[in-house]
């Protein structure tokens, strides 16, 4: 945590319209879990929002590594509607092995993809985070932060501007707070957009439990038992399992600030002032010649 | 190094474009039995002229259908577009800047693509890499090339890059500008010295398949590109060691010119560039002059890269009875399986 944390509020109207936002993952679960919240909040605040997923999956789910593949896209593309992200990429590097992937190609796709969606904002992994253990987020991470700054320089891949694709730079990032320890210093409010982070979980049935309600509730009507907290129906059921035993850590990140659900985030802003203090120094002392 | 000859006399071609022969249709030669074995040769030594190592390779390796590419009138490649990769500035000139020159004047729209900064060359490591940079558009300005692209990749150590990457954006590149055919060095020359050779032509090799993938990278469909599939190479060998195999010769005796000028605009590395004034100056001080050399320095350089650096391309063409002649592996479209089999099905099927 830093001295100056922020508390991030719902703003009313659509402040943000006309700006955009990609949300970069490395599995289907991660954005859900870590900022389903704040991209449900961006997204009703006027940015138009984008996920990008670097793995495939191949490792996590029900079937053989093929079946993984298929069954975390499709889901995927779910988790991504039910929080009203407007498209969709997948770049399907292969999961748990990103380490050995070449850094400056993946970082290549991203400064394409940030040029062209003119992205404004980011969220993703911290690359400095500590107790980063898998792999993929911190290739993830490092590959989007790169491409963040020299997404801007026209001298990266200039053969993008050929393609009439503009240099543009990513001014600000929110990085999540993905394992415990790691750094944060704005705290987002996401009480009002619980039902569309739930809805986001609930897709995610390969890997984090989106499906584990309506599991259990097979297993104890095999058992000849019931939990009335998981309802009449799975969906009913998965929803229930996630916002009773999946959302410990938003209530806990909200309870010191008095906010029902709260995220954590790193955020950095690297927006220019609208004036420089040269100018505002010229504007100052400047006498006429 | 010491070149050795396997055959007595000229190679044979098969056949030409057009169907017009073009070789003499000599029988094999008379051929060494060392130890009283018969056997056949597979790689041919070509006569050199001694002037450069960097011309036409020791040996090449003949295609039972080896065509001989003559000039078309007219523009028959009017809407296509090529393009001319190379690692660096003076790869594309001195190895098939013929053929580019050719292929652009009978209606390609043609693309110079260069891998490597070129570092290695020039006084200063930063000298080299600006002056090659200026070099590379010079070049594709006097082949006709529309643009030049450079990729900047550090130059003899492009085993170090990733190779995906650079196919990555070769692929962007064939996209954008709807590549219909490349030339580039053989990526199966042998005894291939140089990494960057090696890297940059495997990457554009992939590349021409890849890029016709909608599975691979997807997200330049959503930037507005379009797949395409590059369905025409020329391979070039590398010299002075360099052994590849070769199906089409190439008539460049009336794109010498261009060639040669191209040669001499790349001034940062090679043999070209300003060499003809530089021997100039030097016979000058010693109190001697060449007449080739001519009187100014334009000439100089013009004759020199003429007279001593396009002679063993002189040499190839004669084996041909062409005036100058450049040598490729050609890898033409593929044939249309699917009406081969139509056909087949048309021919032989008989009613239930």
């Amino acid at each position: 945590m830093t001295s100056d944390i922020i508390i991030e509020k719902d703003q009313p109207g659509q402040p943000h319209r006309g700006k955009v936002f990609a949300a970069i993952h490395a599995h289907l679960d991660d954005l859900p879990y870590y900022a389903g919240g704040l991209s449900a909040k961006l997204i009703r605040e006027g940015y138009t929002g984008y996920i990008i997923r670097t793995s495939n999956d191949e490792k996590c789910g029900r079937g053989t590594i093929a079946e993984n593949i298929l069954s975390n896209q499709q889901e995927h593309f779910k988790m991504a509607a039910a929080l009203g992200f407007k498209d969709v990429f997948d770049l399907y590097y292969r999961n748990h092995l990103m380490g050995g992937i070449s850094p400056v190609e993946i970082r290549g796709r991203l400064i394409l993809i940030f040029r062209m969606l003119k992205v404004d904002t980011i969220i993703s992994f911290n690359p400095w985070g500590h107790g980063e253990e898998n792999p993929d987020h911190w290739v993830t991470g490092r590959a989007v932060e790169e491409a963040c700054w020299m997404s801007g320089m026209a001298n990266d891949f200039p053969e993008h501007l050929e393609a009439g694709i503009k240099p543009h730079p990513v001014r600000e990032r929110y990085y999540l707070y993905a394992r415990p320890g790691q750094p944060f210093n704005r705290v987002v409010d996401v009480g009002a957009h619980i039902e569309k982070k739930i809805d986001a979980i609930v897709e995610c049935r390969s890997q984090g439990d989106g499906n584990a309600g309506s599991l259990l509730r097979a297993r104890l009507a095999k058992q000849g038992r019931r939990l009335p907290l998981l309802g009449g129906d799975d969906r009913a059921a998965d929803r229930a399992y996630v916002r009773q035993f999946l959302l410990d850590d938003d209530r806990e990140y909200g309870r010191p600030h008095g906010l029902e659900y709260a995220e954590r985030f790193y955020y950095i802003d690297q927006r220019p002032p609208a004036k420089s203090r040269v100018d505002e120094f010229v504007e100052k002392n400047a006498l006429p010649l | 190094m010491e070149r050795r000859s396997f055959l007595g006399r000229s190679v044979a071609a098969a056949s030409a474009l057009g169907g017009v022969p073009a070789a003499d249709d000599a029988p094999p030669a008379e051929l060494p039995r060392p130890g009283g074995a018969r056997f056949t040769p597979t790689a041919f030594a070509i006569p050199h002229s001694g002037y450069s190592p960097f011309t036409t390779p020791d040996y090449y390796t003949f295609a039972s259908d080896l065509v001989i590419e003559r000039p078309r009138t007219g523009k028959p490649h009017q809407g296509k577009v090529l393009a001319a990769i190379q690692p660096h500035s003076d790869d594309v000139p001195l190895y098939c800047g013929g053929t580019v020159a050719k292929l652009i004047d009978e209606g390609y729209t043609g693309y110079l693509i260069r891998i490597s900064n070129d570092e290695g060359s020039g006084r200063t490591l930063g000298h080299g890499v600006v002056q090659n940079e200026i070099d590379n558009h010079e070049v594709a300005k006097a082949l006709g090339c529309q643009k030049a692209f450079s990729f900047y990749y550090r130059n003899h150590r492009m085993d170090d890059d990733a190779e995906i990457e650079i196919r990555a954006r070769l692929i962007f590149l064939y996209r954008l500008l709807q590549v219909d055919t490349i030339l580039t060095m053989d990526p199966y020359n042998h005894y291939e010295e140089n990494p960057d050779h090696l890297v940059a032509c495997r990457a554009a090799e992939a590349a021409c398949w890849m890029a016709a993938g909608a599975k691979d990278y997807p997200e330049h469909f959503k930037a507005g590109l379009q797949p395409i599939h590059v369905r025409e190479k020329y391979y070039h060998a590398r010299s002075p060691q360099g052994h590849n195999l070769v199906n089409r010769v190439v008539d460049i005796s009336a794109y010498i010119d261009p060639k040669v000028r191209a040669n001499v605009a790349n001034k940062g590395k090679g043999p070209a560039g300003e060499a003809g004034s530089r021997l100039r100056q030097q016979l000058a001080k010693e109190g001697r002059r060449l007449p080739l050399l001519g009187d100014d320095d334009d000439t100089a350089n013009f004759a020199y890269v003429k007279h001593f650096l396009m002679d063993d391309f002189r040499l190839l063409g004669e084996q041909f009875g062409l005036g100058y002649a450049e040598a490729f592996r050609y890898i033409g479209p593929e044939p249309n399986y699917a009406e081969g089999l139509r056909k087949y099905v048309d021919e032989h099927a008989v009613r239930l």
